[in-house]
């Protein structure tokens, strides 16, 4: 069977994907691949369809882990039974079973965390794999926007000789990361694979005022009278309780999502949006990862991202079916004070230094300082891995520079603010890439028509909230589908 | 506000005599000895660790808010008076069901696996056999497909017997209507997402707090009425497996127990588990709150525990050392033995 008859077989796919096919036969044929493919272009099937064709297991490392528990979950639906994942929320004796069985499985997920104990390492080391693939590779550089300490460690683990071959999966990368992820993870001369970060069907809008009043009644107004499904980005997690109130009020069906909601909320918010019950979504950046929906007709930024990457990414959520999409940059004087406020929380400070080094002389535990409250749990993971390699006052350097970063990765978000020539080719110069073609409407700055892009708002459907059923009712309808 | 309703019952029950941290260790379920024979001494069962998750934030705001409205005096020691509006505000308060002390926490598996069964059920109704499941935990989903199987939902009538019983027990509740519709708004199925406790709190006009209190007792009176009528609910009473803490003791505890139900005394046990007096007299105190065959007649002469519940009449104070000054020729533990044991004397 040639490749595209697997595909058929395994996907129900008649063609790949622009990519696909060239990462894959890459992969068969034993060579390291590293692979810049935007969000929704099927970055998946990169690994899994070699899956099918190999015969020992392929491993997947994944940062996040509503990530690997939606791509285990999208495995599963498609009745994939061999599938497993190597992660926290796996109790001792669950551990246990998946280890003793762990050759058997096609796939197998794991955290870097879980991917660093020894048992893990040793049972790894003992059974042949097929490919190990790097999902997020980004995450690896510290000049990647969502660095983890825990993957520069990866190389230690997979680093060896005679290992399988390497596949390092990102959307979103510039070329300094790549040469990052090419060098920690020690791979040799890899294929590279980039697609062009460019989305042509999303058009990049920018409207910037005043004050915050001024902007949030604008956007109330714009989200009233245009047509959704879309999603609205805030900074913080009142301040998606607050806007979503706003637009309940205006009748709008919408709802909040940030990470401080349960697990059963997130799923119920996102199966909503999917289902077309919710218009709108008003969220932190904890929104989005395995999100599969693809008529998001807007994206509106109404606080500034913390860096361009992350925009990116954000607003690749719209448009995924290929018809036009508008994404919405909103500004109000001095909003970068507070990204580059937001940006600083993930960080460490000098005092965090000084008290980590007071606990450890006193043989105490650094770790209760996030049962304390004293530091963010993110902020001591970065912590904790300088402290271990380095001596207090170079962490000290270390984090002084990293702050540095993250204030100049505002600054980078505010070219796009302050842009008076096209949007969309400083956004693709920022990933080194070049643009070869503008489309219409392209952007605020080369003219755009919202009107052109985005239909006005018809439908005045009633909110799920406003439904009323008795609870008889509803519980008969669940069960029996009537 | 609910929720200040019961933390106002609680700080009443506990009669000025604990700090004003007592209530959120009792919420949160605190599995401290103290916090354990509170719980006997001061009857206050049903609110054991009904908020597993509550932030200590939210209970010093809710607090706050007590001493803003004059209900409540925080004083210098860290003990507290409630004031004279307390006790009108205490009157008119409707007590929810709640029976922490028996499922502490464990109401949530039984809402898990009943969701999956729901979410399933829902799916084959449909014909639409693969969807993504609402429970992430493997133990769960492993639980809900064995249940599947051994009720035979091939045959498809495993939806209409399910629909029959919760009809059937949610009717036998006396809840309000809009706590029962509550719990269902929390389950899903094909096409039909569960609504968010935002969601709920918009549509109720209810806080999120209240929600959760209202929900939490609810799905307690529920696994009740379903354990009391074991045959009327065949399917329901499934899902209750392992969810009641039937010897709710402690790990140390219960092997106290073992030993003291083999017939080896306090000074005995003491010994053999090289463990202080006073920590075996703590598990004796938290075997007798759990066990109603417990005689306690062996550690304490039934004249004097007459005269302990009297002493308690008297002056209106359950403090060991008031009691203790009171009869002085008892030891502690023999006034916390009778004070743990206190309701079954009362009626």
């Amino acid at each position: 069977m040639n490749l595209k008859e697997l595909l058929h077989k395994h996907f129900g796919y008649n063609e790949f994907r622009p990519g696909q096919k060239e990462v894959v036969e890459q992969v068969l044929a034993g060579k390291d691949v590293m692979a810049l493919l935007p969000t929704g272009m099927g970055k998946s099937l990169c690994y899994q369809l070699p899956g099918y064709i190999f015969n020992q297991p392929v491993l997947i490392i994944s940062p996040l882990l509503s990530l690997m528990q939606d791509q285990v979950d999208q495995l599963k639906k498609m009745k994939e039974k061999r599938v497993v994942a190597l992660n926290s929320f796996l109790d001792v004796s669950q551990k246990r079973m998946a280890l003793q069985t762990l050759q058997n499985y096609r796939f197998i997920f794991i955290s870097p965390e879980m991917l660093v104990q020894e048992n893990v390492r040793e049972k790894l080391n003992s059974i042949k794999l097929s490919l190990i693939v790097i999902d997020e590779a980004h995450c690896i550089s510290q000049w990647g926007f969502d660095f983890r300490p825990d993957y520069l460690r990866i190389g230690e683990v997979v680093g060896k000789e005679n290992r399988p071959p390497i596949l390092a999966l990102s959307a979103t990368a510039t070329e300094k990361v790549l040469g990052d992820i090419e060098r920690y993870l020690n791979m040799k001369e890899p294929y590279t694979y980039i697609h062009s970060v460019d989305r042509p069907n999303i058009h990049l809008g920018r409207r910037i005022f005043q004050n915050r009043e001024d902007k949030l009644d604008w956007m109330l107004e714009h989200v009233s009278k245009t047509e959704g499904p879309g999603i609205i980005y805030t900074q913080s997690r009142s301040k998606t309780e607050k806007i979503s109130e706003r637009l309940l009020q205006l009748g709008i069906r919408c709802a909040s999502y940030h990470g401080g909601m349960e697990t059963l909320d997130r799923q119920f918010i996102q199966q909503q949006f999917i289902e077309g019950s919710l218009d709108w979504i008003v969220a932190t950046n904890a929104f989005g990862m395995g999100v599969h929906k693809q008529d998001v007709r807007q994206v509106i930024h109404e606080s500034l991202p913390s860096n361009v990457a992350n925009y990116m990414q954000e607003i690749g959520r719209a448009g995924r079916d290929g018809k036009d999409a508008l994404a919405l940059l909103l500004y109000s004087d001095a909003d970068e004070d507070f990204a580059k406020f937001v940006g600083m929380d993930d960080l460490p400070t000098e005092g965090h230094v000084d008290r980590y080094m007071e606990l450890h002389f006193q043989q105490l535990q650094p770790g209760m300082m996030v049962q304390n409250g004293e530091i963010s749990e993110t902020a001591f993971r970065v912590l904790a891995y300088w402290m271990h390699q380095l001596p207090a006052h170079e962490v000290k350097e270390k984090l002084s520079s990293m702050k540095t970063g993250k204030i100049k990765a505002v600054e980078e978000v505010m070219e796009l603010v302050h842009a008076k020539s096209c949007m969309r080719e400083k956004l693709v110069h920022y990933f080194g890439q070049t643009l070869n073609a503008k489309p219409s409407d392209c952007c605020q700055c080369c003219g755009l028509s919202i009107e052109n892009i985005i239909l006005p708002r018809q439908t005045t459907e009633k909110n799920v909230q406003e439904e009323s059923f008795n609870w008889k009712d509803r519980i008969k309808n669940l069960l029996l589908q009537t | 506000m609910i929720f200040q309703q019961i933390l106002l019952e609680i700080f009443h029950k506990f009669n000025g005599e604990r700090t004003i941290s007592a209530p959120y260790h009792l919420l949160k379920g605190k599995r401290s000895g103290q916090t354990i024979q509170d719980v006997g001494i001061y009857h206050l069962h049903k609110y054991f660790g009904v908020l597993p998750k509550l932030a200590r934030q939210t209970y010093d705001k809710a607090i706050s808010a007590l001493v803003e409205e004059e209900i409540l005096i925080v004083l210098q020691d860290g003990f507290y008076k409630l004031t004279n509006k307390a006790t009108s505000h205490l009157q008119e308060n409707k007590t929810l069901p709640f029976d922490g002390w028996h499922y502490r926490g464990n109401e949530h598996l039984f809402f898990a696996r009943l969701s999956l069964v729901v979410q399933s059920l829902s799916h084959q109704s449909a014909k639409q056999m693969s969807f993504i499941p609402i429970q992430k935990d493997e133990q769960v989903q492993q639980w809900v497909r064995h249940f599947l199987k051994t009720n035979h939902y091939q045959d498809g009538h495993l939806q209409q017997k399910l629909l029959e019983e919760i009809v059937m027990s949610l009717e036998n509740l006396n809840v309000e209507e809009e706590a029962k519709e509550m719990v269902m708004l929390r389950l899903s199925g094909y096409k039909t997402a569960g609504l968010t406790w935002q969601q709920i709190s918009y549509k109720m006009k209810l806080s999120e707090m209240d929600i959760g209190l209202i929900y939490i007792s609810t799905l307690h009176k529920w696994l009740n009425e379903i354990l009391q009528k074991k045959d009327e609910y065949f399917l329901l009473n499934q899902l209750t497996e392992a969810v009641r803490v039937n010897i709710p003791l402690s790990g140390s505890a219960s092997q106290t127990a073992e030993l003291f139900k083999n017939g080896y005394s306090v000074e005995e046990i003491s010994r053999i588990r090289r463990l202080k007096m006073s920590t075996i007299e703590d598990h004796i105190v938290e075997l007798a709150m759990n066990e109603p065959e417990f005689n306690m007649e062996q550690f304490v002469a039934k004249a004097d525990i007459q005269r302990v519940i009297e002493a308690v009449d008297e002056t209106h104070t359950r403090k060991l050392k008031v009691l203790h000054q009171m009869l002085p020729y008892l030891t502690y533990f023999q006034i916390r033995l009778v004070l743990a044991r206190g309701e079954r004397f009362e009626s």
